[in-house]
């Protein structure tokens, strides 16, 4: 039995701390999917929150077949998306990033990536469906077939997404050689 | 990923970097988790479909399930009446918010989801009360063509709810129901739609 499995059994059999080991042990990561794919920690605390509340509510139902980490990831996407629907989050990204855009310095290199905020500036340039399927790719490194399970969309769907977010940051990157 | 693609790995690589999480989130998440009842652990999802002894159908709750068969043919009747605007157009989708009350709690209702999508391989309803999980609600396709549905029961309140199409070469689309108020923008470019349990949802 794994780890994960183990503090699942705890938990059900009465033991609420062994679930402080899940999230201990996932928080960081689910941190950043949620932060890259929100832009901004506030949101991605509270979607953080919803998805270890509802995960902790429906661990009834985990089914041990199922990898935590797959199951957990699952509800987080859809925490993100739902987070999303509730607020105005375009526009909010809108005000941020032009904000950020004013405040930065003039002789930054607008191509360096040694920059955070500039990473989740490039990302929030993306289609959220695009931004998804990047980051889960190429971030999370999940297999075509995990993202499907994740995301209910298709492979070939997400395979587009990927491609079409890969396009995108490619178009990004001449338009600022070219300049 | 390829070798052209300098960019993309630059911001993979970037994006990668492990963020800085407050020392005290960790708390925070496990402050409002000792609030909750200890979970229970339930049998497998469609278990009880599988197995007949399990059904706790009690004569109510099977009348409740029997109105909503009715429900199917008024929504049949009501797509006669459409015509051909639903065949020429997308997917057609319905909530029909009228089912009976479930007499098992004062507080849920028997939901009946129908879409009409003639092509699709697979469809599957998401929202609020699955977790937006588009494996948890498959729908039924109709013997005699592409009417899929399925039917729920959900507590009262407001439910923010998609369908998802599956076709047949691999495509996934999610699709709002054309006949019910749409949720605000979700700025992920699926659109949703909003069905209000015990009322009208407007």
């Amino acid at each position: 039995m794994s780890d994960d499995a183990a503090d699942v059994q705890r938990v059900l059999s009465g033991d609420v701390d062994a679930y402080a080991k899940l999230v201990d042990r996932y928080y960081d990561r689910c941190a950043r999917f949620a932060i890259r794919m929100l832009g901004n920690r506030d949101d991605a605390e509270d979607a953080l929150q919803s998805t270890f509340l509802r995960a902790y509510r429906a661990l009834g139902r985990y089914q041990e077949r199922d990898r935590f980490s797959a199951w957990l990831y699952r509800i987080l996407v859809n925490q993100c998306r739902s987070l999303a629907a509730r607020r105005s989050h375009r526009e909010r990204v809108f005000v941020r990033e032009e904000a950020l855009l004013l405040n930065a310095p003039d002789k930054r290199p607008a191509w360096s990536g040694e920059d955070e905020e500039f990473v989740q500036r490039v990302l929030n340039e993306l289609d959220p469906l695009l931004r998804e399927a990047f980051l889960l790719k190429y971030v999370e490194e999940l297999s075509y077939e995990e993202m499907a399970a994740l995301t209910g969309a298709g492979v070939s769907a997400l395979k587009m997404r990927v491609k079409r977010a890969c396009d995108k940051l490619r178009e990004r990157w001449e338009r600022i050689r070219d300049d | 990923m390829t070798e052209s693609d300098p960019y993309v790995e630059l911001i993979a690589r970037e994006a990668k970097r492990a963020v800085a999480v407050d020392a005290m989130a960790v708390e925070r998440v496990m402050a409002r988790i000792r609030e909750e009842p200890l979970p229970v652990r339930r049998p497998a999802r469609w278990g009880w479909l599988v197995a007949p002894r399990s059904l706790p159908l009690s004569p109510l709750v099977g009348t409740a399930l029997a109105a909503g068969l009715i429900g199917i043919g008024a929504f049949f009747g009501h797509y006669i009446d459409r015509g051909g605007r639903n065949r020429t157009g997308g997917p057609e989708a319905f909530a029909d918010t009228n089912s009976p009350r479930s007499p098992s709690s004062d507080s849920v209702r028997v939901i009946k989801f129908v879409l009409i999508a003639p092509h699709a391989a697979t469809v599957a309803v998401v929202g609020d009360f699955n977790n937006w999980d588009a494996q948890a609600t498959p729908m039924t396709r109709t013997p005699t063509g592409g009417t899929w549905s399925v039917a729920l029961k959900l507590p009262a309140g407001r439910h923010v709810y998609a369908f998802v199409v599956n076709g047949a070469n691999g495509t996934s689309q999610w699709v709002a129901d054309p006949t019910a108020p749409l949720a605000p923008e979700d700025g992920l470019g699926a659109p949703n739609s909003v069905v209000l349990v015990g009322g009208s949802a407007s």
